[in-house]
């Protein structure tokens, strides 16, 4: 049933048209990613030299690969993350409140599957794109650097890859109890926004899914260290679960 | 055997008794006709049996099967909504085929319920579907899994005329075969297909019933006089206390409520005698389904 399930939400995405909305920031930003950090110092340079700023000697390091994978971080935790929680979060709120979620719960469809199906589902596509952008990025990157670190990417993609599964699972708890779009919305940041400001805490690091993406940063940066991770990883997955857990018991109990 | 069996089942929303100790059985097999008026809690019924709302208190069993235990029994329900809703994007075919493979149906019922609803030909999208359109579609989704029970909220309230007699239509060719719930406003609906009625009124169920012994209950408490002088008759009628209510029909009839039917056999005819009234017609009328709703929620 779960299978079937999915198949149901693959046709949705795609009769909605929200697959265009998903795949066309991943794309764009993976190929864009490697050309901004190419060609933003050349940019800046020919700023300098055209007005009257001839004066002031600008020193900016020739780019390299790291430049563009910073770059690509940089705009999947931003843009991409936010267009992932704007198509998925009214995936379960809005269907309960259209009605749909009755009708489904009503031909005895079983509620815990019908959750889960859409979790699986949007981490499936969402990896399967994450996974499409990085080979992409990875292309372009070779194509402009001639080089790139195919170890540190592949390890900072993975920490992304933990990160989104907290984000895809914090959306579904959200989806879950909220009763429409706003609701769902209004739950994903305040959580949200209570973990940024954990981020105050430097001792609290290694209990908060965000460090993953300054994790990120420095694995590219400054080569990969498995151990600085491995609690942070452990804790976030080990949230997922009790977002997932307390999203089904929820939708459980609810009344439609 | 009843199918569906409520035991002192009630919803509460804070001061709001929606459904207020509900005692219903529907035998298996028949028709039955859930009525009430507006915000009498039909609906909020039609949610509790089928496990989207949760009762303060009581319980019911659907085909053998403590709902507040157990969600199997829905596999073997088909439910329409009061207002259905679907997936916009799909067309109608479409979405039921999608329902049919996740809840295991083999397809070609697709087909077989497109027809019985009359959208077989349909090719556009649920989202710009009218609101007749939508409801037919709810109920071939209901019949898709061929259940044992239909649960219809007010099948046939978006229907054009045509429509609403082929969905009543189509209910009564169920009899026997399966149990069909149903709510409406409409009573002559009822009346027209129904097995039993279950009057319910502010969460309360006032009356529950076969439509024959409901006929029995209620007639002869009509009566339908012609005579040559009405107003006398009505003036000498109304004084006596085994009358409910007394009105003109029309120029020369009156239509009499009675309280105790012997008393009205025996004294209008003395009455008229003594006051020498001429009778052309004295008959005990056949109550409808609409006088016995309106006489017992009043
Ligand atoms: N979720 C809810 N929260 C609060 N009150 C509710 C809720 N659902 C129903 N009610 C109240 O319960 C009562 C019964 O409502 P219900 O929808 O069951 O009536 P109904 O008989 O179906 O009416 P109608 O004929 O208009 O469809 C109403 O007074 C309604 O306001
Ligand atoms: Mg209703």
């Amino acid at each position: 049933m779960i299978l079937k399930l999915m198949k149901k939400e693959w046709k949705e995405l795609i009769k909605t048209g929200k697959i265009y909305a998903l795949l066309f920031p991943f794309l764009f930003f993976s190929i864009l990613s490697p050309v901004i950090a190419k060609f933003t110092p050349e940019i800046i340079k020919s700023l300098t030299s055209t007005q009257d700023m001839q004066g002031i000697i600008i020193k900016i390091p020739p780019p390299t690969w790291k430049d563009a994978f910073l770059q690509f971080f940089k705009n999947l935790n931003q843009i991409v993350f936010l267009v992932i929680a704007i198509v998925f979060l009214g995936s379960i709120s809005e269907e309960k409140n259209k009605g749909t979620a009755a009708i489904m719960v009503t031909l005895g469809i079983d509620r815990k599957e019908w959750v889960i199906a859409k979790f699986l589902f949007q981490v499936l596509v969402v990896f399967s794109l994450i996974f499409l952008s990085y080979i992409l990025c990875v292309y372009y990157t070779y194509f402009l650097f001639s080089e790139v670190g195919i170890y540190e990417t592949i390890a900072s993609t993975f920490l992304y890859l933990v990160y989104i599964f907290f984000i895809l699972s914090l959306c579904i708890f959200s989806s879950s109890i909220g009763n429409n779009m706003l609701q769902s919305v209004g739950i994903f940041f305040a959580i949200f926004v209570l973990f940024t400001l954990f981020s105050i805490f430097p001792n609290l690091e290694p209990y908060n899914p965000l460090t993953l993406s300054s994790l990120q940063n420095q694995w590219i940066v400054k080569g990969v260290i498995w151990k600085d991770a491995i609690e942070n990883i452990s804790t976030v997955i080990i949230y997922s679960v009790i977002l997932i857990t307390l999203g089904i018991i929820y939708f459980e109990q609810q009344e439609l | 055997m009843n199918v569906i069996e409520t035991y002192n089942l009630c919803k509460y929303y804070k001061e709001k008794r929606a459904v207020d100790n509900l005692n219903l059985g529907v035998p298996e097999g028949v028709i039955f006709g859930y009525l009430g008026p507006n915000g009498a809690g039909k609906t909020t019924t039609i949610r509790l049996l089928l496990n989207l709302a949760k009762p303060t208190s009581g319980y019911a069993v659907v085909l053998g099967e403590n709902i507040t235990k157990s969600r199997k029994y829905l596999k073997k329900v088909g439910f329409l909504p009061d207002v259905p809703n679907f997936y916009n994007y799909f067309t109608a075919r479409e979405y039921l085929e999608l329902l049919s493979e996740i809840i295991k149906v083999d397809k070609k019922r697709v087909d077989e319920v497109l027809e019985i609803v009359g959208l077989k030909s349909e090719k556009k999208r649920i989202g710009t579907f009218s609101r007749g359109m939508k409801q037919r579609l709810g109920i071939a989704q209901a019949l898709l899994s061929d259940p044992q029970i239909l649960i219809l909220d007010e099948p046939a309230s978006a229907l054009d005329p045509q429509g609403r007699k082929e969905v009543l239509d189509l209910i009564a060719s169920l009899r026997g075969e399966k149990t069909v719930f149903f709510s409406t406003h409409i009573l002559s609906d009822v009346e027209r297909i129904c097995d039993r009625v279950g009057i319910l009124k502010e969460g309360k169920l006032i009356l529950n019933d076969t439509i024959d012994n409901l006929k029995k209950r209620f007639s002869k408490r009509i009566l339908h006089i012609e005579v040559n002088n009405p107003q006398k008759l009505f003036e000498k009628l109304k004084k006596e206390n085994w009358i409910e209510s007394i009105s003109f029909s029309d120029k020369n009839a009156l239509l009499i409520r009675v309280k105790e039917i012997q008393r009205a056999q025996r004294e209008i005819p003395r009455i008229i005698v003594e006051e020498d009234i001429l009778i052309d017609r004295f008959e005990f009328l056949e109550p409808t389904l609409e006088d016995i709703f309106f006489e017992v929620i009043s």
